[in-house]
């Protein structure tokens, strides 16, 4: 536990911890290692079913470690094993198009999450740094948004969707969340709202237009806001089910990872799964999430307090 | 140290662009094994399939190599398991562009002829001088609707039976034959629940027909609850409805159901009885991981279900488990009954090339192809040599099939129910059946469902 | 100089930004339009209609409204959806709270807050697959266990406990989501009212309750009208899990919503409880930011 102070501990940070009780010390860091161990477990069972044998699983509910170990499952995601090698383990003979599911879920999620984000930025801008008549009205029409249910949006889009011919593409996969998210424009406002406005007006002296206000000087100062909700919304959209379900489950080059992982636990004889390949997949999709957070975590882990969240 | 921008954007760019170079690398080796018979086939048409049964796949794979290397049309397999299948075929409907040809249900099919998703084949039958005698009595009729349009050709059918673990029937001393010729009444269970009993034991050891039984604390289940079976039951106790005279409507196409039977509500309330005697598990404990991997797992001694599963059940065996089969009981009718489900593949009426569609549909449903089913041992073929061959496939591999075919010998079969409107009828009837077997309330709440599935059709 | 300077109050002088703004909305006004407020309003159409997808829809008036406001499963969706809400927002705000005080005064630990975002990563579909099979009655790890220390068996999806079940997995995947932004909104609180506390005499559990919780208000106002809107709308984890069942406690609106359009092609009648179902969202959050006063900051008094 010792190592938690250490690491990244500033002075005043060690100092603040030492005003505290003992007991009061003891009985936090048993929480914390309580929430930490609950959060890690399923993520460590996964791993460990990865790395089962499917057939063997329900002999050995209680074991930690991987049950008849094999990287089996791994090759049948991959499209690496073949159909009787699949069967023998327990999976199904059916292979998972593993690469291109990942390709088309990289695509649409990187392409919708760069462009919703951007347009949600300039609208943010437009809320929370212009200033004109009417700003907060129309804003309030995007908080509106928000409390619109996702499912009441689905049947028109779908149909939408389906009359503009964009049913099973990727192109359909990915427009609804392409031009803006209520989350994003919301957020983004909020952290707008609390830009040093002095700077942006200096800068109108000098004689900048918003672009370039808005590109050299605004966003650059919330970077690490813009990151934040870059990684949240690219989390959300890659995870999402039900809109890629049923706009791009028809097609191979529409399908997505996230769909296809949950079409992939039916495939197997009568309702039971091919856990081992299911958790196998599972954990290489939460991968990219994985390397986001990595290369990106300690800005935003560190920084979504500054973004003004104060209401 | 933390990372610099330009390679966070570099890492970005490299998430994004990493896929398509796997892709490209891999496109070689996934070529999906989905797709047998596919690639470039002379006259260019690529159909596709969709079939549910992963057990079935690699039959239907042979076959549509076989298909194309004979007709030069591709076929594009598809299998996805029943969960999220029939949500597929739908979709396709809407969207157009789902399969050519799928195989189809008798539950659903109804709803797909009124709904005119789905192409009447008796031109090209009639075109072709098909035979639509070849199959076994019956089976081609279910496919046609009142008005006698014809919509699939049969290609297997199923029954039920009871699927056992002979090590338990040793232990309990019990053969497979001493109780393949259980009877059952609504009274008082008949040789059917002095088994089920005999077989059940709590985590004493004490068996369910010994003094000192704990029904709360039962390691191994007599027989397993499959879920509620909603309004069809068909594993769960269609066998025993039927075999107690009771039938689900007046017969294909009828809308005129009869769940207010009172020898459907005795038989469902012996059913529930099973739990409250400790024999079965409950609704809640059955939730979850399925029969069959209990059964395989030890945790049940029976299981009634579908001859679809034998190939699966059986070729699974343990240590701990020897699969055997038994016939369903003999009921107050005094035959013993079994669901008789024949499923055939429809062809999408808005499909590209109905007339290469009608070439697969026809293929499937000749000895062609059923006889490569056969040989897979898995399903029973709707032609009746193509049957025999499947008896003998599944004889080789140890299983005696007879608890399945005595149905169709001694003609004790009833037809999965024929209707319009089905999803909403289940809608009504799937919840009613779950709150009966969470003992919530008798059977005899059925009547009232019933009158709502009747208010369905006015 | 001076012309410049006249210029220049000119232009501070201009009233309004417009122009720039309208170039910076225009395309997120634009997908509002296309993607939410167009389909809401056709939404609304339907809602209005008997439309089955394969034939045009046919006006019946208010018709499916009043089969909604009588169809039980329509209540039964309200009940068992509250029920969802209150567990899972109840139990995630409490954890997230306590959680985000122990990492703001316990541990600086960044590798900590990185771990408890882990879940996050991992789609709702996984992860109630996972807890799935670790809750199953017979196969799973956690039955097991419970039997190893001779407990009884607990069935987690059964009629009774499959609703918070299922809140509970949610809780899960959210919590160190919901815990760090709660985190963000205590390093807004200065650190002088802690040491005048301090200096009081408090401890730990009095200084919670009387100043970092009335101060966290307006961020709790703002995170609570998010979770408890999403949480409406919960869907994929039951969908993949019990689907409605056992019987009709999971059956929430979405999954009901779900059921009605595309198991049975009723589309205007699952628009109209879509309908209510986003009336019901937009009373909970007016209410809650009324109740919650979420536009104060109660550092300004």
């Amino acid at each position: 536990m010792t190592i938690l102070n250490r690491r990244g501990a500033s002075k005043e940070a060690r100092d603040e911890l030492q005003n505290t009780s003992k007991s009061a010390r003891a009985v936090a860091y048993v929480a914390l290692t309580t929430f930490v161990l609950l959060t890690i477990f399923p993520i460590w069972f996964m791993i460990r079913t990865a790395l089962s044998t499917t057939r063997s699983l329900p002999s050995d509910p209680l074991s930690l470690a991987p049950v008849d170990f094999t990287l089996g499952a791994l090759n049948r995601v991959l499209g690496l094993a073949s159909s009787a090698e699949a069967i023998a383990e327990g999976g199904s003979g059916q292979s998972l198009n593993f690469f291109q599911y990942f390709a088309n879920s990289a695509i649409s999620t990187t392409g919708a999450t760069i462009s919703q984000v951007f347009f949600s930025a300039a609208a943010a801008y437009a809320f929370g740094v212009l200033r004109w008549r009417g700003r907060d009205a129309i804003f309030f029409v995007f908080l509106f948004a928000l409390t619109v249910p996702g499912i009441f949006l689905v049947l028109p889009n779908y149909l939408l969707a389906r009359e503009l011919g964009l049913l099973n593409t990727l192109a359909g996969v990915m427009l609804p969340h392409m031009l803006m998210a209520p989350f994003a424009v919301f957020f983004l406002r909020q952290v707008f709202l609390g830009t040093n406005m002095s700077i942006v007006e200096a800068a109108i002296i000098d004689g900048a237009n918003h672009v370039r206000i808005f590109f050299q000087i605004v966003v650059p100062l919330a970077s690490a806001q813009v990151m934040t909700v870059f990684v949240l919304q690219y989390i959300a959209i890659w995870n999402d089910y039900l809109w890629p379900f049923y706009i791009g489950a028809g097609a191979e080059e529409s399908k997505t990872l996230t769909v296809a992982l949950g079409v992939f636990r039916s495939q197997t004889p009568q309702g039971s799964p091919d856990w081992a390949g299911l958790m196998a997949g599972s954990l290489i999709a939460a991968l990219p999430m994985l390397l986001l957070m990595i290369l990106f975590g300690r800005k935003i882990v560190g920084s979504i307090q500054n973004s003004g969240v104060k209401g | 140290m933390p990372i610099s921008k330009k390679s966070r954007l570099a890492g970005l760019a490299g998430i994004a662009v990493m896929p398509l170079f796997l892709s490209a690398c891999a496109s070689g080796t996934t070529d999906s094994t989905e797709s047998a018979g596919s690639g470039e086939a002379a006259s260019g048409v690529v159909l596709e399939y969709g079939l549910w049964d992963s057990n079935q796949l690699p039959a239907y794979q042979e076959c549509a190599a076989a298909f194309t290397a004979e007709t030069g049309i591709g076929v594009n397999i598809e299998q996805i398991g029943w969960d999220d299948y029939w949500a597929k075929v739908r979709n396709g409907f809407i969207t157009g562009d789902g399969y050519d040809v799928f195989t189809s249900h008798l539950a659903f099919y109804p709803e797909f002829v009124s709904n005119g998703q789905v192409l009447a084949i008796d031109s090209f039958v009639n075109a072709d001088g098909f035979d639509v005698n070849q199959y076994h009595p019956g089976l081609a009729d279910l496919w046609t609707n009142p008005a006698g349009e014809r919509f699939g050709l049969p290609k297997d059918f199923d029954t039920i039976a009871l699927f056992a673990n002979e090590d338990m029937l040793t232990a309990a001393g019990l053969t497979t034959a001493d109780i393949s010729n259980l009877t059952w009444n609504p009274a008082d269970g008949g040789t059917y629940e002095d088994v089920i009993a005999r077989l059940t034991v709590d985590t004493n050891g004490v068996r369910g027909d010994e003094p000192g039984f704990d029904k709360n604390s039962v390691d191994v289940y007599g027989i397993w609850m499959e879920g509620s079976g909603g309004g069809d039951g068909q594993t769960q106790w269609s066998f025993l409805a039927a075999a107690n005279g009771w039938s689900a409507n007046e017969g294909p196409w009828s809308n005129t159901y009869n769940y207010d039977d009172p020898r459907l509500h005795e038989t469902i309330d012996w059913w529930y009885s099973l739990v409250e005697k400790g024999y079965m598990p409950s609704l809640d404990i059955q939730q979850g991981v399925g029969w069959a991997d209990q059964l395989i797992a030890g945790k049940t001694a029976m299981a009634s279900n579908g001859s679809w599963m034998t190939g699966y059940i059986f070729s699974q065996g343990n240590e701990n488990f020897t699969p055997t089969l038994v016939p369903t009981p003999i009921g107050p009718t005094g035959e013993r009954a079994s669901m008789y489900n024949g499923l055939a593949d429809n062809i999408f009426a808005g499909t590209d090339h109905p007339n290469e569609a009608w070439q697969w549909v026809k293929y499937m449903g000749t000895t062609d192809c059923q006889d490569v089913v056969a040989s897979y041992a898995v399903v029973f073929p709707a032609i009746p040599s193509s049957t025999e061959k499947a008896v003998a496939a599944m004889g080789d591999l140890g299983i005696n099939v007879d608890p399945f075919y005595v149905h169709i010998e001694n003609g004790t079969t009833f037809l999965f129910p024929i209707a319009d409107k089905k999803s909403q009828v289940s809608e009504l009837l799937s919840p009613a059946m779950d709150n009966i077997m969470a003992g919530n309330a008798p059977a005899s709440s059925l009547s009232s469902v019933n009158e709502q599935v009747l208010a369905l059709f006015n | 100089m001076s012309q410049k300077a006249a210029a220049l109050r000119q232009r501070k002088r201009r009233k309004t930004d417009f122009a720039p703004a309208l170039l910076f909305m225009f395309p997120a006004i634009l997908g509002l339009s296309i993607f939410v407020l167009a389909p809401g309003l056709r939404g609304v159409y339907l809602s209005f209609t008997e439309y089955n997808v394969f034939q045009d829809p046919k006006f019946i008036g208010l018709d499916n409204y009043e089969r909604a406001l009588q169809d039980p499963l329509v209540w039964n969706a309200l009940w068992v959806t509250l029920q969802y809400v209150a567990i899972n927002i109840g139990f995630q705000t409490v954890f997230a709270l306590i959680l985000a005080v122990l990492m703001h005064r316990f541990t600086r630990s960044v590798l900590i807050r990185g771990v408890l975002l882990v879940p996050f990563l991992i789609s709702n579909v996984i992860v109630a697959l996972v807890w799935y099979w670790l809750l199953d009655f017979n196969l799973g790890y956690v039955n097991a266990l419970i039997d190893l220390i001779s407990l009884d068996r607990m069935p987690f999806f059964g009629e009774d406990t499959a609703m918070p079940t299922i809140a509970m997995i949610n809780v899960w995947r959210h919590l160190g989501y919901t815990a760090l932004l709660i985190f963000a909104g205590l390093q807004t609180i200065p650190k002088d009212v802690y040491e005048a506390a301090q200096v009081d005499g408090a401890g730990e559990i009095r200084t919670f309750f009387g100043i970092t919780l009335p101060l966290l208000r307006p961020v709790m106002a703002f995170i609570l009208v998010l979770t408890v809107t999403g949480s409406f709308q919960i869907f994929e984890t039951i969908a993949v899990t019990t689907g409605g069942g056992p019987i009709n406690v999971t059956r929430t609106f979405s999954i009901l919503i779900t059921e009605r359009a595309w198991n049975s092609y009723q589309f205007g009648y699952a628009s109209a409880i879509s309908i209510l179902l986003m009336l019901i969202l937009i009373t909970v959050a007016i209410v809650q930011m009324r109740l919650l006063r979420g536009n104060e900051s109660d550092l300004s008094r």
